[in-house]
């Protein structure tokens, strides 16, 4: 055996699921076609957003590394939604590419116990049955074997990008796709499927009119991602907003048939909620205007992101249309818009370990999962990683519940129902999301972390003292006295702020600002999150009823016929999780139940 | 649920326990065909019945002896109202061959069922929803022809569509304000709540519970009392509206010591009707004790008529919305004005006095076409109120300008309410009302 494992891709998911396996202690090998573009960031020049930042911190206590990247690569932060509540509020900060991108490749060479190598994996090589993973093949011609591997293949397998008429192969522009292993994981059985996506053009900086835009300055104060140090002080620099016009969309109506989405080429399905400018115009031809958001790639670089008009049109087109629009009427396009179409593998073939059904040791994670996102393409990675050496060290796998985390929410949506576009987070996913505020990840996961050997017993005592803090908060508002009643009952008003608190109880300027907004929230929040907490209590009796994923559902009498086959392809850890496959029906999850407290099939 | 073991042969009495022309007794489960088969006057008939067939013949019992005759209508697997076996007996419908029966039944191996049992299989595979298996309970246990087709439309699935129309209206609401937290402020027009839209559902979901209370009144039908001083008519009223003589009716005051009571139906809605003892003062102590079962009653009543003498008025009680004054033997005295008078001796104006009992029980069905949509089942009421409640909270929350993040917490406890009658919601569908409604995503 050459190493414990393998990591295939150096993307977002790569970079975690590399870094955890090693960090555990296994000996790990990441394999990349391209070493310069580890951690790059394909579309979007941001990390986080709403439910996103949230995924980041959660990365973060579990021992992750996405956070610091961008705390040390971040040119403009915001905490959005603050007027909508603190449960959906989030961070996100706009990053300098080229920083992230070296911080990420510093960070895996840093690493010890993690080797690095550049070649592209064409095959996996299995036992005589198929059944379990024992190696790659690449390329050139190199068989490197590992007892586990994890698969974090992006756009790149069998990737092909579209600009109107023009398709080349590619994963993204300029960079070759992966051939080979999406027909070879085909024939190997594997649920392969097509799913597409698009970044919009990168135009000059100093070709936009400025004084026709307006400018989006982010927050006076950066906060850090990472629970591990409290501030942060970097470089900031401002974002701008224009909008599409009249014009701007009978170019693009005139157009359409050009497009490669509307003229058949591209059969993979696209994201609904980041539609294309022409899916747009498409589809809400009422509206007078779209916004644009011009974003800066970086500190070194003069191009900018339009955010808000991607698009698979002519570059012709595209000129046209981006000439249309206030402030980039003499724009200097430098890399078009285009579409990108890849293989994706249905992530119901995967336990919630992200394990793969077929192939024993096979993990799979990020976008090869039909998920979108830097974001969820870390927190695969990352838990593929933890369960990849949970695996290697023979114990159980992690699996996060959905009160405890986005993370928990996202895999068990992906392995539960699969997905029919690319996934993204959203905070209506999550049913408890009062529970999972940015700011409680630590206390959420420090502890997960810790006891998958990520987090060292300083974080462990970091949080606890951090816990110890926030009673004491408590403590001291429940000895005094305001508007008649206790502090900490008077805050549960709405009007009542810890800033007002602060002259009542002058003590509590001993306490730093995190801690004083965690007890603030808690409080305001209690009532919903006792009634949240009863929902969770009922969601976690039926998530405790395990099932053997080897359990024999043909034996159980009384299954619907659709229900028990898909029970047979979900193959779920837990009733709960059955309860959620589309087509199990209460009916089904009743006998199930009958029947394993009959005895038949526990853990 | 654990109490059912779904691999037992279950049996009951379909039909009422009385006698009649016919009665049915429903058996379920698999094996019942030839658990049942040798007490079977023609046992391969019965063996190779193909589903949805009919077998004449005999039920026998173990000595051979003919118990009656019988046609047996056969479900094989998957099929029928439980979808697992079947077979319903068509008997005579006489006490005896009944008990008989179901005596076999029971000794060759079958298990009488619990309440509910066959729709809990019906349930446990798939065949009716929550809301139908509840409807189903309904239909077995409604005792008039109008509750009868309230339960129909049930299964047809009108209150479905109305609930799912609510649901609708909801998710629309929710999607609005999910969208709000789903994408940052920046990316989205300014967003004003849809407060009227939200008013709006809090009355139809209202409304619609506020329908519980007149399918209640079909279902277990309403309690309506004769009251008045002793020899008002009162139990020359009963005997007349029941058409029979049912009352002991002699001319001397008092007679009727205790209460009687009986069936009747006006208006499509079943009424017991109670005929009292007259109220007065007496020394004999079992008319004293008709006079207080009498009060009880009446206090329990969902309508007293109250019955006055015209030809001797005496005290007269305030009409209020329980309570109706009749003035009875207007053949021999006129009452004048829009008072309702009858004669209990010539039936004169008794029509009219039906007319005003059903106007009564009925006065607070809901106008418009949808009089056929009522809920029944206490679990709809209650998780409409569930809904209603939540939806009232949002509203609050939104008028105290509180953050979206709990109001959202409001619409979707709402949400759930509503789904657990018709079927989840999932955030697919929040996603799917909010890409479909508003042009998001940068």
């Amino acid at each position: 055996m050459d190493y414990d494992a393998i990591v295939v891709g150096g993307g977002h998911a790569g970079i975690e699921a590399s870094l955890a396996l090693s960090r555990i202690g296994f000996s790990t090998l990441l394999v990349t076609q391209r070493l310069d573009t580890i951690g790059a960031l394909s579309c979007n020049p941001a990390i986080g957003g709403l439910s996103k930042g949230n995924i980041v911190r959660e990365i973060d206590a579990l021992g992750g590394e996405m956070a610091h990247l961008i705390d040390h690569s971040m040119i403009q932060f915001r905490i959005l939604n603050r007027r909508r509540g603190p449960a959906v509020q989030a961070p996100r900060a706009q990053a300098d590419k080229f920083t992230y991108n070296r911080l990420a490749k510093e960070t895996v060479e840093g690493q010890s116990n993690l080797a690095l190598f550049m070649d592209t994996v064409v095959d996996l090589l299995l036992d005589e049955a198929e059944r379990v993973y024992r190696g790659i093949i690449t390329e050139r011609g190199h068989t490197i074997t590992s007892r586990v591997l994890v698969l974090t293949t992006g756009t790149f397998m069998e990737g092909k990008i579209f600009i109107g008429e023009w398709e080349t192969s590619a994963g993204r522009l300029g960079e070759a796709a992966a051939i080979g292993l999406g027909t070879a994981l085909r024939q190997k059985g594997f649920p392969v499927g097509r799913m597409k996506t698009g970044t919009p053009a990168r135009v000059r900086r100093s070709s936009i009119d400025f004084s026709r835009v307006e400018t989006q300055q982010g927050d006076a104060i950066m906060l850090p991602f990472s629970f591990d140090y409290p501030t942060i002080d970097r470089p900031m620099r401002d974002c701008y907003i224009t909008w599409t016009n009249e014009q701007t969309h009978r170019i693009i109506g005139e157009n359409m048939a050009r497009s490669p989405l509307y003229g058949g080429k591209i059969s993979g399905i696209g994201p609904r909620y980041c539609p294309s400018i022409e899916d747009k115009v498409v589809r809400f031809p009422e509206r007078e205007r779209h916004q644009i958001f011009i974003e800066p790639e970086g500190i070194g670089t003069e191009e900018m992101y339009l955010n808000g008009i991607s698009s698979s049109l002519p570059e012709d087109v595209q000129a046209a249309f981006i000439h249309s629009i206030a402030g980039l009427e003499e724009a200097e396009i430098m890399r078009p818009a285009y579409a990108v179409e890849y293989d994706y593998i249905d992530p119901t073939a995967l336990y919630p370990s992200l394990e793969s059904k077929l192939v024993d040791g096979l993990f799979i994670a990020g976008q090869t999962n039909g998920t979108s996102g830097y974001e969820e393409a870390a927190c695969q990675g990352l838990m593929a990683g933890i369960n990849a050496a949970q695996k290697l060290k023979g114990e159980k796998p992690v699996v996060l519940g959905r009160h405890e985390a986005y993370i928990g929410v996202l895999i068990d949506d992906l392995v539960t129902m699969g997905t029919k576009e690319p996934y993204r987070m959203f905070t209506s996913r999550a049913e408890y999301r009062l529970n999972l505020r940015h700011d409680s990840g630590d206390v959420r996961l420090t502890k997960k972390g810790w006891e998958v050997g990520l987090q060292s017993d300083e974080h462990l005592a970091r949080l606890e003292e951090k816990l110890r803090r926030i009673e004491a908060v408590k403590d001291l508002l429940a000895q005094h006295t305001h508007r008649e009643k206790s502090a900490l009952a008077a805050l549960k008003m709405p009007e009542v702020t810890i800033e007002e608190l602060q002259g009542v109880v002058p003590a509590l300027g001993r306490f730093d600002e995190a801690t004083l907004h965690q007890v603030e929230l808690d409080v305001k929040y209690a009532g919903y999150i006792d009634r949240q907490q009863r929902q969770v209590d009922r969601f976690t009796r039926l998530e405790a009823m395990a099932i053997d994923p080897l359990f024999d559902y043909d034996s159980v009498e009384g299954l619907s016929s659709e229900g028990r086959e898909k029970l047979k392809a979900v193959r779920p850890f837990s009733v709960g999780q059955a309860s959620r496959i589309n087509g199990v029906r209460n009916s089904d999850v009743a006998i199930l139940i009958v029947h394993l407290r009959r005895g038949g099939g526990h853990v | 649920m654990s109490r059912y073991d779904t691999q037992d042969i279950i049996y009951a009495l379909a039909t009422p326990w009385a006698r009649s022309g016919l009665a049915v007794i429903r058996i379920s489960g698999a094996g019942c065909k030839e658990a049942l088969a040798p007490y079977f006057s023609r046992p391969a008939a019965l063996l190779g019945a193909p589903n949805a067939t009919m077998v004449h013949g005999s039920l026998i019992d173990e000595a051979a002896a003919r118990i009656d005759e019988v046609v047996l209508a056969i479900n094989t697997d998957g099929h029928g109202y439980t979808a697992e076996e079947a077979i319903e007996i068509s008997c005579h419908g006489s006490l005896a061959v009944i008990q008989a029966i179901l005596a076999l039944l029971g000794r060759i191996g079958m298990r009488s069922a619990e309440a509910g049992e066959f729709t809990f299989r019906a349930f446990l595979h798939g065949r009716v929803d929550l809301t139908q298996a509840e409807a189903v309970e309904e239909l077995v246990s409604s005792v008039s022809q109008r509750s009868r087709s309230l339960s129909l439309s049930r299964l047809e699935g009108k209150l479905r569509q109305r609930i799912d129309m609510l649901k609708d209206t909801l998710l629309t609401i929710l999607a609005a304000v999910e969208v709000q937290l789903d994408y940052a402020e920046d990316e989205l027009d300014e967003f004003v709540f849809p407060t009227q839209a939200l008013t709006d559902l809090i009355a139809s979901i209202g409304s619609l519970a506020d329908t519980y209370q007149i399918g209640r009144l079909y279902k277990r039908g309403a309690k309506v009392v004769l009251a008045g001083s002793t020899n008002v008519g009162k139990s020359s009223l009963f005997n007349l509206l029941l058409k029979e003589e049912r009352s002991i009716v002699s001319p001397y005051r008092g007679t009727t010591r205790d209460y009687i009571e009986a069936d009747l139906e006006v208006g499509g809605i079943p009424i017991r009707l109670y005929d009292t003892a007259g109220l007065r003062e007496s020394e004999d102590l079992v008319e004293q004790e008709g006079v207080v079962r009498s009060e009880r009653l009446i206090g329990q009543a969902d309508l007293v008529i109250h019955l006055v003498d015209s030809t001797d008025l005496g005290h007269i009680p305030e009409e209020d919305g329980r309570t109706i004054v009749v003035y009875n033997k207007s053949d021999l005295a006129r009452i004048g004005g829009d008072k309702l008078a009858i004669s209990a001796q010539s039936g004169e104006g008794v029509a009219r006095l039906l007319e005003v009992v059903e106007a009564y029980l009925k006065r607070s069905i809901p106008e418009g076409g949808d009089e056929e949509l009522v809920i029944e089942g206490e679990r709809q009421w209650r998780l409409l109120g569930g809904a209603k409640g939540a939806l009232l909270r949002a509203l609050h929350l939104v008028q105290a300008d509180a953050v979206l993040d709990v109001v959202a917490v409001e619409l979707g406890e709402a949400l759930s309410n509503l789904g657990e009658l018709t079927g989840e919601v999932r955030s697919d569908d929040i996603l799917e009302r909010i890409f479909s409604g508003f042009c998001v995503g940068k």
